[in-house]
């Protein structure tokens, strides 16, 4: 279905080769994961597929890519649309209609299908991606998780033979990228449509593929099944570091799998208690009968609760549960807000300019949103002078949470996992009582949410300080989190140690735990401690 | 009230109508009532979507449009003789403008003349952003006629792209306001503008991938997915229009 024939890729005003001499043919039906570092050519990869690198980015390619017998050279995207449905990472940024419905009849329209043929093929769609009571709504008003199914039915329509999808579960929650995964599994089972996707959260979609591409950083690629490329590579899910940990190479990549081969080390440990951390009494963050309504749309239903002092707590719940909307009101930038939130007996919304930095950190969801400036340096530069700090400061901050930045590179061009970190130094130059990030790790790989638990880790218990995050990441969440807080249409549905929560719920389950229930471990060096403290 | 699932055309023939009915009556009465009586529509009518508030917005240009024309018709110009109300102090000028007056005495007449004169101009601005607030643009582009339906398309992508770009705007400034940053002021204009060119930069480099891939372009003729009718109570609507028109 797809051949790459010794395929080299370099962008202009580039040194380095994106992709260097890749051979791979994927075959009818067949589910294929591309994996690599931020930065290394995932989405470069995804779009050579159909065209659109090098015909709409530029760029120098070497050898040749055919889909079902039709060269990428010597035909543009457009032409390879009733053969190829991509979803773009960003699904929100290329939709051209305003309902869904039409949305879905676009692409046919500009192929100047009949009228027949578009009715029935907008209907099979939307039964297929269960879109059926959204058909007439307006995109913009939609969820993460309905405009990604969205996305996916407007590909669809065009009976595609290829499915390309970038990221498809990176901004949802973990039951929608569930919905979103299960039914790519059907596609691939059902209709044989040949499926290749680039994602890094690996443990939701390991499970289902047939093979994988690792793309390194520096144009290597190995290809193999995914069985082969876990044995060595170094971007892992936790379940494979929990069978590397264990010895247990063989075990398989799914939960089943591993249960069945650790079902002698689980039982061998009698089951012991969660211990609860201890946390400081000091009050930092109050919040009292919090509500916010945007129009009728009520956002947070009186909420009350009380963050301490080196306190890490995690903020989870379904897209549009309410999240974004709490965390603002901590930072004080609600307008829409009724109920009071303090920090440390500050108002958090009559906080402004030098007070407001001392007191509240805050990463937002586009990081780049806090940076305006041409240069890392003018950036590093403009913090130091708002903080009156000595110069060099927020770079040496920069420099420790993530090593290796030239000081004269444009933030844009930062992978996402630099950038979060230059926003994080900027802000963190400042000195705050308290963090706040708003879903930090999307488009983050392994190795950047590494070195964001750590520095998080360090923020909360060397300094004494409290962080609050919101994520729909539950591993993150097991690294990192205390305490952890579940949000449901605006209301607290849970509030407690993070160890309890997550056992509680399936969906939320991290991998570890998956595998170890019913002990309670949630994190691979858990499992090895309670194996250690057994074994002497 | 149901909302009526009409023709994209309709509400801009009744708007026109009665455009032409309040400009040919042109008494401020009239005037006001026709503006009293679209508000009513436009609230129970129009849609959940950007274009909706479009009605809010020439409301508002409206207001200010009456201000400054009543302001500038009484402060300068020829002078009406009446009733004097108050008087701004006048502003000598050289012997060779005769005729010409900033400031003086400001009479009722002149008051009540420039104020009519305005409320009729608004009133039909603010009829015809009814007619927006009730129409989805993306459809009215697509019952225009094949040659500008080209054109249509790239305002429907800048229409649906606007809304987005104000958002951005509010997310950024909020970002920056969180920096500690003063989001009041010149300065600020440009710490908002650059991540903001960024990003509209990267969504129309986005959208327009999105549509080469989904085949935009590559057929000359293009089919239409739910084809739009004129119906009855098109007609209806069109003529209840009309025949305000015809008694004014």
């Amino acid at each position: 279905m797809i051949k790459f024939s010794n395929v080299s890729l370099v962008y202009p005003n580039s040194t380095t080769t994106v992709l260097e001499n890749l051979n791979l043919e994927i075959a009818e039906g067949e589910l294929v994961l591309v994996i690599g570092p931020t930065g290394s050519g995932k989405s470069s990869l995804l779009r050579l597929i159909n065209g659109l690198v090098p015909h709409h980015t530029g760029g120098i390619l070497a050898g040749d890519i055919t889909i079902d017998g039709l060269s990428t050279r010597e035909v543009k995207p457009g032409a390879l649309a009733h053969l190829i449905g991509i979803v773009g990472q960003n699904p929100i940024n290329g939709f051209v209609a305003d309902t869904v419905e039409e949305e879905l009849a676009f692409a046919m329209e500009a192929l100047n299908l009949p009228n027949e043929t578009m009715r029935k093929r907008v209907e099979e769609s939307l039964d297929l991606m269960s879109l059926v009571p959204l058909r007439s709504r307006t995109i913009a008003t939609l969820s993460g998780g309905e405009q990604q199914r969205v996305a996916i039915a407007s590909a669809l329509v065009m009976h595609p033979k290829v499915l390309v999808l970038d990221e498809p579960t990176s901004a949802l929650d973990p039951i929608a990228a569930e919905e979103v995964l299960s039914i790519l599994h059907r596609l691939v089972h059902d209709l044989s449509i040949t499926i290749v996707i680039a994602e890094h959260k690996l443990e939701r979609v390991i499970d289902f593929a047939d093979r994988i591409v690792h793309i390194t950083g520096d144009g290597a690629t190995t290809v193999g099944t995914a069985q082969e490329i876990m044995e060595s590579s170094p971007i892992a899910p936790p379940i494979v570091h929990l069978a590397r940990a264990l010895g247990l190479k063989d075990a398989g990549l799914s939960v089943r799998d591993m249960r069945r081969a650790t079902q002698v080390l689980r039982e061998s440990v009698p089951i012991s208690k969660p211990t609860a951390l201890s946390v400081s009494a000091v009050p930092v963050i109050e919040i009292t009968k919090l509500t916010v309504a945007y129009g009728s749309k009520i956002a947070l239903d009186s909420i009350t609760t009380t963050v301490f002092d080196n306190e890490i707590v995690a903020v989870m719940g379904r897209n549009g549960a309410g999240k974004s909307s709490l965390l603002r009101s901590i930072a004080g930038v609600n307008e829409m807000q009724t109920g009071t939130v303090s920090v440390h007996s500050l108002l958090s919304k009559e906080l402004h300019s030098k007070l407001r930095r001392q007191t509240i950190g805050y990463i937002p969801q586009e990081p780049s949103d806090l940076l305006y400036a041409q240069s890392v340096e003018r950036e590093c530069e403009q913090a130091d002078k708002d903080n009156q700090i000595p110069p060099g400061t927020t770079y040496a901050v920069l420099a420790q949470l993530v090593p290796g930045i030239s000081l004269h590179t444009h933030p844009r061009d930062l992978s996402e996992g630099q950038r979060l970190g230059l926003a994080l130094s900027v802000v963190l130059s400042a000195n705050p009582k308290v963090l706040i990030l708003d879903e930090p790790t999307r488009g983050l790989d392994y190795e950047a949410k590494k070195s964001l638990t750590r520095i998080l880790l360090e923020f909360a218990s060397i300094f004494n300080r409290a962080v609050v995050i919101a994520t729909h990441d539950v591993e993150l969440v097991a690294e990192l989190a205390s305490r952890t807080i579940f949000l449901a249409d605006g209301e607290i549905v849970a509030d407690g140690p993070t160890i309890e929560l997550l056992l509680s719920s399936p969906a939320f389950a991290p991998q570890v735990a998956k595998v170890m229930s019913p002990q309670p471990w949630l994190r691979v060096r858990d499992v090895i401690a309670a194996i250690e403290s057994k074994s002497p | 009230m149901k909302k009526l699932s009409l023709h994209p055309l309709t509400w801009w023939i009744w708007s026109f109508a009665i455009a032409i009915s309040v400009a040919r009556a042109n008494t401020p009465i009239f005037a006001l009532v026709s503006v009293g009586v679209v508000g009513l529509i436009v609230l129970a009518q129009r849609d959940d979507a950007p274009w909706g508030k479009s009605f809010n917005w020439t409301l508002k240009i409206a207001l200010w449009i009456l201000m400054v024309r009543t302001f500038i018709g009484t402060v300068i110009g020829v002078p009406i003789p009446g009733t004097t109300l108050f008087t701004f102090p006048r502003v000598p000028l050289p012997d060779w403008m005769p005729g010409i007056r900033i400031g003086g005495a400001v009479t009722l007449e002149r008051l009540s003349s420039a104020l009519s004169e305005g409320v009729t101009i608004c009133a039909i601005i603010v009829i015809f952003g009814a007619a927006a607030s009730l129409t989805s643009p993306h459809r009215l582009l697509r019952v225009l006629p094949i040659f500008v339906y080209e054109f249509g398309v790239t305002v429907v992508i800048a229409t649906s792209v606007l809304p987005q770009l104000v958002t951005s705007v509010t997310r950024i400034r909020q970002a920056q306001r969180l920096r500690g940053q003063n989001t009041k002021g010149f300065a600020s204009y440009r710490r908002v503008a650059i991540p903001l060119l960024e990003e509209s930069l990267a969504r129309s480099l986005d959208l327009a991938a999105s549509m080469d891939s989904r085949g935009y372009g590559v057929s000359r003729k293009r089919s239409r997915y739910r084809p739009i009718s004129w119906r009855i109570s098109d007609s209806a609507v069109a003529l209840s229009g009309l025949l305000v028109m015809g008694l004014s």
